[in-house]
């Protein structure tokens, strides 16, 4: 009996050390707001919202960055899957709709002040609607 | 230890981690530079119980997980308009001594990386990692003018900017075009 438990704590020991710590269950939730990139909307290095910051979006997207929903209630919600498709580096779909609206619906799950977001379904993309370009030009660089 | 030991040990330990590098302050609001050892993992792993091998192999945003528990997205390497996932992916799963800008905004926690090694005593590597792979890729120098711009030359991005221009709207093009 000894032995077996020691052979099951052993399997424990290995399994918690081996697998990411269990999820905490997510709320589900539907989100709408603006495709921005995490890096420039989240430290104010330049304005980067709507027509302005759309082609310094795409650079960023296929550089890899996280792209994020800035939604409707101000908070930022890291996409990192859609729709079944869990590439969420530089992945074409996603650079495509960048600076869109869209509502979501999805899996929201807060750990460390982070909102990660799981969009099981794209219920709207109304495209690029806040157009900032006559103020803000073409961010950062005008060009 | 003998003279001669210490010696050995000494070039033995500036081979395998060079100089201790520090990251740079950038003047973001809410930064902090920081060091710290943690795991290399894929967030939507850690989050959502979604694992494929090896990370993704360069398909997924990575973080790093602290021994307290802490995950950290890493959002940001040292190249222009690029993220982190070069830098790291080789690292999937391993300790990893990390050096950077944690951004310790409360909209959200994030890290830029600037230099990493393999823990506890790896070769220190510039997080740049990125444009060396895209320069590669692409063929040319990773000191070239075209690499140090690679975001006006990548062909992703000029076919996207061709179709719908800079502005994201076909049609709507700058006042001075």
């Amino acid at each position: 009996m000894k032995y077996f438990l020691g052979i099951v704590a052993a399997a424990l020991a290995a399994l918690t050390t081996t697998l990411p710590a269990l999820a905490s269950t997510p709320d589900r939730v539907r989100v709408t707001g603006e495709i921005v990139d995490t890096w420039c909307y989240v430290t104010e290095i330049m304005y980067a919202e709507g027509t302005a910051h759309h082609q310094c979006a795409v650079w960023c997207a296929v550089g890899g960055i996280p792209v994020s929903i800035l939604g409707e209630d101000g908070n930022v919600y890291m996409v990192l899957k859609v729709e079944g498709d869990g590439d969420n580096v530089a992945n074409p779909r996603i650079v495509k709709i960048q600076s869109h609206k869209v509502t979501v619906d999805g899996d929201l799950y807060v750990r460390d002040g982070v909102r990660y977001l799981v969009v099981t379904q794209v219920a709207d993309d109304h495209g690029i609607v806040k157009l900032t370009h006559d103020e803000y030009g073409i961010q950062p660089f005008g060009e | 230890m003998t003279l001669r030991g210490l010696f050995i040990a000494a070039a033995a330990l500036a081979i395998s981690a060079g100089p201790a590098p520090a990251a740079d302050e950038w003047g973001i609001e809410h930064e902090e530079v920081v060091r710290f050892e943690a795991k290399v993992v894929d967030l939507l792993c850690e989050i959502a119980g979604d694992c494929p091998p090896a990370c993704g192999a360069g398909k997924r945003q990575l973080g790093l997980l602290k021994e307290d528990g802490t995950l950290i997205p890493v959002v940001k390497n040292f190249d222009p308009f690029a993220g982190a996932v070069n830098d790291l992916k080789e690292f999937c799963g391993k300790r990893i001594v990390a050096d950077g800008l944690l951004i310790a905004d409360p909209l959200m926690p994030m890290m830029v990386l600037q230099f990493k090694r393999e823990a506890p005593d790896g070769k220190w590597s510039r997080a740049n990692w990125f444009v060396r792979d895209w320069a590669a890729a692409n063929g040319v120098a990773r000191d070239s003018e075209k690499a140090g711009q690679w975001f006006y030359h990548d062909k992703t991005i000029k076919a996207e900017i061709d179709r719908d221009g800079p502005f994201g709207i076909p049609g709507l093009k700058p006042d001075n075009e």
